[in-house]
């Protein structure tokens, strides 16, 4: 059930579904900022201590300060400061297990964009910020893990532009003879209402799960194209009153990442946009039953585990 | 026996990846013996910089970039320059808005309304590349190679609008991607120090500053702070680029600026912002006016920030450039 108390933004509910999906021991390729990695943070914090990450610009394995402090970077005490080739390098021997990543628009084999709107390269509708890293993330780590919101306009039959390869046309070894290495692509996608996956035979890509608070039907009514449905479909639960506590209280307390410079769904300041879309404040009686330390947040998630 | 044969080519633009000619270039202007460098940053841009011409430039406006050498080039008005955004910045939207950027290799570059508005009137082309196989142009460059096997942009529309082309590879006769070695005119790199010779040290992660020094046949090094010659002997391991790349040297402290330095100070992420409201209130014209043409320097530039009325604190996270200082040296920031 969902708790009376809690309210959480789409962006905050991205970031929880993500960290969830966080495993111990792995690395993770990603770059610095948006609900990408705040998830695989929170994940970090919560669920997988040991896993690695690096950042795009060469950082690797860094340990930032939380609550942020004014000098924190996203590279502050890493391994190492390599550079953008390195880390590259890294990734094409094998050495990342996952990029996480957003997107403008995916389609139905993990092919993703955020490039432009429009059909005319030179003239596009509207022009993004380009691949940055996405693409190079997204062909040469094992696993492609992206994170963004459940929308008609974003789950399309076919993107504007390729900037990031999924599965491509879906035919078999088609990353391969497009020059990939062998073994990798998309694995999850992350989205406020729904986790999707992708069938290993035709590489369509497949609801896993379905948010409590929503429906399969509300779900496909939110793609442009129609997704295989697992046999098995699971149960999203809401955002934990533990993840939400971390990631407000620690990891951005100044909701500098969580508002969202760019989000459709930033609810009047210090509020929060309930499930339902009520926007809403989160009770201060919430914050009271906090855990006071970070060990007792695990021992207390332990026992709840076992609990149930 | 497999023969390498293209399977797929991109249609992106891009210079030819003459690797013998670069070499001569090299062999004819580059001196070989420890010579002084240090000029003002308009000196370097005048001799270095010339209309027409690719520039490549290690960081953004945001982060680690050469700010100062850039407005450098706005306010000499330069022409018709091809750059590369492997990633870049805010500066692309002032460099297009100044009229000095005609074409762009994107890795990555913050869009917004100047460089739509360019685009749609045909005023700005666009090669695809991504931050990976730029960098790579790059190391193909650094190393005296036409090109270098990647594992990436394959099958996708960077790859179409690249000037990339597929292979089978003659040794195991699987496909692979080929990305052309880039030979830049002239490269921009900040540095946190330098010697008056320009070997140059850098700390912090990213991007690829010294792929980009040894591939480009003008250099121009911004620095922090000058060092001495012997401080530069005494830990070599710390030399990210040898003094015989370097063309020019310039003293520009805060050369990042707005952007953010490892160790030595923050973003100013109230310039940044202006910037940013100013492409979308199509107010880029005046801000350029007060930050670049209205003033003869960085220095006077930077002295104008300093004058510039506090702002509410109302904006969380932002800070000013009194505010911003993280070190007042390299050797406070790393001991070094």
């Amino acid at each position: 059930m969902i708790d009376d108390h809690i309210s959480f933004t789409e962006t905050e509910q991205l970031t929880c579904q993500g960290a969830r999906l966080m495993e111990r021991g792995r690395s993770y390729f990603i770059a610095a900022g948006g609900p990408p990695s705040l998830a695989v943070v929170l994940g970090k914090r919560l669920y997988a201590p040991d896993l690695v990450y690096a950042l795009g610009d060469g950082t690797i394995d860094p340990q930032p300060d939380f609550p942020p402090r004014k000098e924190s970077t996203p590279y502050t005490r890493a391994t190492a400061w390599a550079d953008l080739n390195t880390v590259r390098f890294h990734a094409t021997a094998g050495y990342m297990d996952y990029a996480v990543l957003e997107a403008i628009q995916v389609d139905q084999y993990g092919n993703f964009n955020t490039s432009m709107r429009g059909t005319d390269y030179q003239r596009p509708r509207r022009r993004f910020g380009g691949a940055g890293g996405a693409n190079e993330l997204a062909s040469c780590c094992w696993r492609t893990i992206l994170v963004m919101d459940l929308e008609k306009r974003r789950f399309v039959p076919k993107v504007d532009f390729i900037t990031s390869p999924g599965y491509l046309d879906g035919s078999p070894g088609a990353r391969e003879r497009a020059g990939l290495p062998a073994d990798t692509g998309p694995w999850r996608v992350v989205t406020d209402d729904a986790l999707f996956g992708y069938d290993e035979e035709s590489h369509r890509m497949e609801v896993l799960a379905v948010g409590q608070w929503t429906s399969l039907e509300r779900v496909l009514q939110k793609m442009s194209f129609e997704p295989l449905v697992a046999k098995d479909l699971k149960v999203l639960e809401p955002p934990s009153l533990l993840e939400l506590w971390c990631l407000r209280t620690e990891i951005d307390p100044e909701r500098v990442q969580l508002a969202g410079l760019e989000s459709d769904f930033v609810a009047p300041q210090g509020g929060w946009i309930r499930p339902g879309g009520q926007a809403g404040v989160m009770d201060e009686a919430a914050y009271v039953d906090m855990p006071a330390s970070y060990q007792e947040l695990l021992e207390r998630r332990a026992r709840e585990k076992k609990g149930t | 026996m497999v023969s390498l044969q293209v399977i797929a080519s991109g249609q992106g633009e891009y210079l030819p990846p003459d690797a013998d000619g670069f070499r001569r270039f090299i062999r004819d202007n580059k001196p070989r013996g420890q010579v002084e460098k240090l000029m003002p940053a308009a000196e370097a841009v005048q001799r270095f910089v010339q209309d027409g011409c690719y520039v490549a430039y290690d960081g953004s406006m945001g982060y680690k970039g050469p700010s100062t050498i850039l407005r450098e080039i706005i306010r000499q008005r330069k022409q018709g320059l091809w750059v590369g955004a492997g990633p870049g910045g805010l500066e692309i939207p002032l460099l297009v808005a100044a009229g000095c950027v005609t074409r762009v290799d994107v890795g990555w570059m913050n869009p917004g309304p100047t460089i739509q508005q360019a685009l749609n009137e045909g005023r700005l082309k666009l090669v695809e590349w991504g931050n990976g196989g730029l960098s790579y142009r790059h190391l193909a460059g650094a190393m005296g190679v036409p090109f270098l096997p990647m594992r990436f942009i394959g099958g996708t529309d960077i790859f179409e609008h690249s000037g990339a082309k597929l292979v089978k590879d003659p040794f195991t006769g699987e496909n692979i991607v080929l990305v052309p070695a880039i030979y830049p005119d002239v490269a921009l790199i900040h540095v946190h120090q330098a010697d008056r010779f320009g070997n140059a040290r850098i700390f912090g992660p990213g991007y690829a500053p010294w792929e980009r020094a040894a591939s480009a046949k003008r250099v121009i090094i911004s620095t922090e702070e000058i060092i001495e010659p012997q401080e530069i002997r005494r830990r070599p391991y710390l030399t990210t680029i040898p003094y015989y790349m370097a063309d020019a040297v310039v003293h520009a402290p805060l050369g990042a600026y707005p952007g953010h330095m490892p160790g030595l100070y923050l973003g100013d992420r109230y310039h940044s912002v202006d910037l940013v409201e100013a492409d979308y209130s199509g107010t880029i014209g005046e801000f350029l006016e007060k930050w670049v043409y209205s003033v003869a320097s960085d220095e006077e530039m930077l002295e104008k920030v300093r004058q510039e009325p506090p702002r509410e604190a109302a904006v969380r996270g932002l800070s000013r450039l009194t505010d911003m200082m993280l070190a007042s040296s390299v050797k406070e920031a790393f001991g070094i």
